[in-house]
């Protein structure tokens, strides 16, 4: 085998490896920006505050509507704190993963 | 000169169509999403119809975009998510190019309005609700239920139920406000460029400012655009992987 010739092949082998390794790794995420990880804990206590208070709404007027019984404050009050824990829940698992990300790419350092 | 920003997010009727009380009028929202179903199934259909094993250049960005959604699928979901390539697939290009289409001046984002993102996300939430009870039975409700004594599971489990459908929320919002501020934000800087332009002679040239700043952030939109489209995609394998495998790591 001419020497070039053998040199791409050895390149090819190179390069399939790569993306063997790639595909072992999973898709390189790009580094969240600072903002970006601020929006993302925003959203997730504000939308889960929003479904909790929404959740409670519907809760109270289907006991109204459907039940006729006056429940009016208190299944919201109940739900939105309900809410209110999931979203800081959320929250925290969503910290923890970046944790957990950031860890790995420091020791990939 | 009075320029609102927000009025490119405003939906127009095209054809003006009544059914009973309800408005189904063609907008220009409707007219930009027949665009952007029609723009990726010309590309796909384009771009792989010479097919070579030495790809051309439209060839290969299709083969990019097929290995970067089925790379997405497989770190996330594993070999057997391979079943909802199609779904991702659809999905992941749709909001790519809707969002890219968004940037071209004059066009309208078709992310940019919460009924379509909000759409978009109920019919994935509905997709996992459905996979996990078709593939679990019963036992996908486990989802809703940690391990912890019983007492605390009277509040766990609402607490678990909100916070399953606080993803509808956050998915649907996550996407539409990035696009919404990015295009907003182009917007009001666009008034300013006129503003000073019409200003005294003294203050015309201040005008490169804005000007300047609209490329920049004209280029992350592009970024932004890109980004957005991967979340939403990426999240929706996630949602997906647990309705398949249920929460094994906790």
């Amino acid at each position: 085998m001419p020497p070039p010739e053998s040199d791409d092949l050895r390149r090819l082998g190179e390069r399939i490896d790569e993306a063997g390794k790639r595909r072992a790794q999973g898709t390189k995420q790009a580094a969240p920006t600072s903002l970006g990880i601020a929006f993302r804990f925003a959203t997730e206590m504000v939308s889960a505050l929003a479904v909790g208070a929404g959740l409670g709404w519907g809760v109270d007027w289907a006991f109204d509507h459907w039940v006729h019984l006056q429940t009016r404050p208190w299944g919201m009050v109940v739900l939105f704190v309900l809410g209110a824990i999931a979203g800081i829940r959320n929250v925290m698992a969503a910290a923890k993963e970046l944790n957990a990300e950031m860890a790995k790419k420091d020791v990939e350092k | 000169m009075a320029m609102n920003p927000m009025e490119q997010f405003e939906v127009k009727p095209i054809v003006p169509l009544h059914i009973g009380p309800y408005d189904v009028s063609f907008t220009n929202q409707s007219l930009f999403m027949c665009l952007v179903v029609a723009l990726v199934t010309l590309f796909l259909t384009v771009a792989m119809s010479r097919r070579r094993l030495v790809p051309s250049r439209t060839q290969s960005m299709a083969e990019i975009s097929y290995e970067f959604v089925a790379n997405m699928i497989d770190s996330t979901m594993g070999d057997e998510g391979l079943v909802f390539f199609p779904f991702i697939f659809a999905i992941f290009m749709f909001v790519l190019l809707s969002n890219f289409l968004g940037l071209f001046p004059g066009a309208f984002t078709v992310t940019s309005q919460i009924v379509v993102t909000f759409a978009l996300t109920a019919f994935v939430m509905l997709t996992v609700v459905v996979v996990g009870f078709a593939r679990h039975g019963l036992g996908f409700l486990k989802l809703f239920v940690p391990k912890a004594p019983f007492i605390l599971l009277i509040l766990l489990v609402p607490i678990e139920i909100i916070s399953f459908l606080t993803r509808l929320v956050s998915l649907s919002v996550r996407l539409f406000a990035n696009m919404l501020a990015g295009h907003t934000m182009l917007a009001v800087f666009a008034s300013f460029v006129v503003a000073l332009g019409a200003a005294g002679v003294f203050l015309k040239p201040l005008a490169i400012a804005p000007m300047l700043m609209i490329v920049f952030i004209g280029a992350l939109e592009m970024l932004v655009a890109f980004l957005q489209a991967y979340v939403f995609a990426i999240l929706t394998c996630i949602y997906l992987n647990e309705a398949l495998h249920l929460h094994e790591q906790h």
